[in-house]
């Protein structure tokens, strides 16, 4: 029960943003894909099948208010644990660098494919105005994260600065 | 066996896939039944704590704004309670005024005050509403239901500089209202209202009426100046000094009358 209580909080959060946090986060066109980021991570840091429930479950959770483009979601979001899971495996990640690449390409190929899911008829304009700048913005947030994540950047480093 | 626990990993595997697939696929084909319940389970859990507390941020959003223009409308509603109470006021004056006779041979010509000049801590002289267009002239005595305020000293085309009693320089020919005996009233700084020019050995007592005597042409005879307040005899003054409340309050002089000859 413990091990599923992180995966039941970022579904919380997945929420929580979908909810709260996503009109405050978004810069004109652009939207933070917390959803996408938090999958990434997931499969950066655990196991397959962890993967591709959790993204499965977090398809379920980005589209319950859409009953009818659940599904999609959910398989889109399971293949890229799973994708990102093996690209992990193959790949060294160590850098920060080579894990914001691996998000910003998630985020996008998540955010084109969400598209064709939705339905858009001005594909290359949203591609444009929406799609490419959100990739950015998300990984920009996901830099942030991992600063704080591999202590680059601590509360101690902050103190001191003021 | 130890092929078939070998196995067994990768088996789990392919069957979390399998069920992966199931179901998005159950999904996909939209059974309105599935999906339903599957999108009602998800917002009931996960989904209706961040519904309720957003709600009741925008509650609270609303309530702020709400508040804010109900503070508004208090402040509003202040100043008009204020304005009101004013007018008010300004209508108990004008039905005192109402009964006011102006003296035979007069006519008022009723005027306001727009502002008052201060020497020392004492007003001395007032600007009023009316002035050479509505044929007011140096010289004419002001008044109002209380009593003799002052005289008009400068005449402008829209406003004029009334002179009032509690100016120094300023001097009215007075006399006792019973006895007749008369004497000057003039304003000293420091003590008051004053009858000037009285002999001790005249007839005078506390509470005694004091009025224009019409002596010297600027004040007409019989404007309720005051009345005695104290009478002070110095054995080698010829005169006494005689001090004097006065009838108009002119701290708080607002509405005042023109006095103007039906002659002219």
């Amino acid at each position: 029960m413990i091990r599923v209580l992180p995966y039941f909080l970022y579904l919380l959060l997945i929420a929580m943003h979908e909810v709260i946090w996503k009109d405050i986060a978004g810069l004109y066109f652009m939207a933070l894909n917390i959803t996408a980021m938090i999958v990434v991570m997931v499969a950066t840091y655990k196991t397959e099948t962890a993967a591709a429930w959790f993204g499965f479950l977090a398809g379920l959770v980005l589209a319950a208010t859409q009953p009818t483009t659940m599904g999609w979601h959910a398989i889109l979001l399971a293949a890229m644990g799973v994708g990102v899971y093996h690209i992990r495996e193959r790949l060294n990640l160590e850098s920060i660098y080579s894990k914001l690449l691996l998000i910003v390409g998630a985020v996008l190929a998540h955010n084109i494919v969400s598209l064709f899911i939705n339905g858009t008829d001005r594909f290359f304009y949203m591609l444009w105005v929406y799609c490419l700048p959100s990739a950015a913005y998300t990984s920009a947030a996901a830099w942030v994260f991992f600063l704080f994540k591999e202590r680059i950047i601590t509360a101690q480093k902050l103190k001191s600065v003021f | 066996m130890s092929q078939i626990t070998s196995l067994f990993p990768k088996d789990w595997r392919n069957l979390n896939f399998t069920l992966i697939v199931f179901f998005s696929i159950l999904l996909i084909i939209d059974v309105p039944a599935v999906n339903q319940f599957t999108s009602q389970a998800i917002i009931k859990t996960l989904y209706f704590p961040f519904f309720q507390f957003k709600s009741l941020m925008v509650k609270m959003g609303t309530i702020a704004y709400e508040n804010e223009l109900l503070r508004q409308k208090l402040v509003e509603a202040k100043t008009r309670i204020a304005l009101l109470d004013e007018a008010a006021r300004e209508n108990e004056r004008m039905r005192s005024i109402l009964g006011f006779e102006p003296p035979a041979g007069y006519s008022l010509l009723p005027t306001r005050v727009v502002s008052v000049v201060y020497g020392g801590n004492q007003p001395v002289a007032a600007v009023i509403n009316k002035g050479a267009h509505d044929s007011v002239s140096i010289d004419q005595a002001v008044v109002n239901q209380q009593g003799l305020v002052g005289r008009i000293k400068e005449v402008m085309n829209s406003t004029s500089m009334v002179q009032l009693l509690t100016d120094p320089a300023n001097r009215v020919a007075a006399r006792i209202a019973d006895t007749r005996e008369m004497g000057i009233v003039k304003y000293r700084t420091g003590i008051g209202l004053m009858l000037d020019n009285f002999p001790v050995q005249g007839t005078i007592q506390e509470g005694d009426l004091i009025v224009s005597s019409g002596l010297g042409g600027v004040y007409v005879a019989g404007l309720l100046i005051g009345n005695v307040q104290g009478v002070i005899r110095q054995p080698d003054e010829p005169f006494c000094e005689v001090e004097l409340r006065p009838a108009a309050t002119f701290s708080s002089v607002e509405e005042v009358f023109v006095l103007k000859s039906d002659i002219e």
